[in-house]
């Protein structure tokens, strides 16, 4: 059985009546959902990914009388989860939400891109004015041959033996600078 | 624990769940705490003696309607940050009728009284207890709020906090209406407003830490 909305709710739906076993297959359905759920969102050991989606099975349950059947049952279903989560996360220093995760990776990595990017601009300032600029349109700033050639206002070949000549000059530039 | 397990022990509990059970489950800790509030009334503060004769009067009813008016709409509030997905607060705006009216009212009267007596008239004979006790009284609301929120489910804990707090208020003043004898409307718009939002304040400090689940 696929976990959507429509059966969702419908056994919701019945296990508020008091229908047990509804409520069984309810829970059950869920389990794959919320895992996918906090798989998604963060980042940690198995066994803490299984604690939320328990934590979260038995909030579904001791709480289910705030869903109100009128309205979307994952919607209800979600919110629970993500407070779940964020209380999670306040409590247990071990799991990381990757969203958090990435921001810090931002953060790490610009330091030494930033530092990578001002060499080579060092390095361009030694050659030829449209070696360099070429150099930067095409494997700085990704632009095709082409579009560099119209930006530039000079001809493909002329490009292509700018790219080339100057990439040669810098090579031997930083071979010669490493002996 | 394993989860498959987990399930099939909490199957085994599956009472049925009445369609608004939510607001029935705060009405019953409201109930309950209000009626610990007023049995605290007529031990420690006293009921007014003239409270049979005062309940036929318009003092009376005016203090009555505008506190029980800003219960429902805190309770409004309430119900909707009971359920986890209660995004959009709707209805907060309730909130400004009674005020506004009350002040209306506040207005016209000391319209009809010269400025001499304004000051006696605002502070009355209880303004430096007053707002203290309508807290107080709140307490006892709060804590059966607490109880009917064990079984809901707030996501946003400071305003539903909050909303909790401004509900015990408003439920403790209409309370304290049955010892407190002052008359004006600006004395209640004042102190019995100040009392509630003290409770409201109270509710959003602890709201966080109360209410999580």
């Amino acid at each position: 059985m696929r976990a959507d909305e429509d059966v969702l709710h419908g056994l919701m739906v019945d296990g508020l009546g008091g229908d047990a076993a509804a409520h069984a297959a309810l829970l059950r359905l869920l389990v794959p959902v919320l895992r996918g759920f906090y798989r998604r969102r963060a980042n940690g050991a198995d066994d803490d990914i299984e604690d939320l989606v328990q934590e979260t099975l038995i909030a579904v349950h001791v709480r289910r009388a705030t869903y109100d059947r009128e309205r979307a049952f994952t919607a209800w279903l979600f919110a629970i989860a993500r407070y779940k989560m964020v209380d999670h996360f306040r409590r247990v220093r071990r799991l990381h939400p990757i969203e958090g995760l990435e921001e810090v990776l931002l953060a790490e990595d610009f330091e030494p891109a930033a530092a990578a990017r001002l060499d080579v601009e060092e390095l361009l300032a030694i050659l030829p004015t449209k070696q360099a600029d070429m150099i930067r349109a095409t494997r700085l700033n990704g632009l095709s041959v082409a579009e560099a050639a119209k930006a530039g206002g000079i001809g493909e070949s002329d490009v292509k033996v700018s790219v080339h000549r100057g990439l040669k000059a810098l090579m031997a530039r930083i071979q010669g600078g490493a002996r | 624990m394993n989860t498959e397990d987990l399930i099939a022990q909490l199957s085994q509990d599956v009472p049925p769940v009445r369609r608004r059970a939510v607001g029935r489950r705060l009405a019953i800790g409201i109930a309950l705490g209000s009626l610990v509030s007023a049995v605290l009334v007529a031990l420690v503060l006293g009921i007014r003696p003239d409270l049979g004769l005062a309940m036929r009067g318009a003092t009376f009813w005016m203090k009555w309607s505008y506190t029980f008016s800003l219960a429902i709409a805190a309770v409004v509030m309430v119900v909707q940050l009971a359920r986890p997905d209660s995004a959009r607060l709707r209805w907060t705006w309730l909130l400004a009728i009674p005020v506004t009216l009350l002040a209306v009212l506040g207005i016209a009267e000391l319209a009809r009284t010269p400025p001499a007596e304004w000051l006696a008239m605002w502070l009355g004979n209880s303004w430096m207890v007053c707002p203290w006790l309508v807290l107080a009284l709140a307490m006892p609301i709060f804590i059966g709020l607490l109880w009917s929120f064990r079984r809901l489910a707030p996501t946003r804990l400071r305003a539903a906090g909050a909303a909790a707090g401004l509900a015990a208020g408003a439920f403790a003043a209409m309370v304290y209406c049955i010892h407190c004898p002052e008359v004006s409307a600006i004395f209640v718009l004042t102190w019995y407003s100040l009392g509630i939002l003290l409770a409201a304040s109270l509710g959003a400090l602890l709201g966080p830490r109360l209410l999580r689940w």
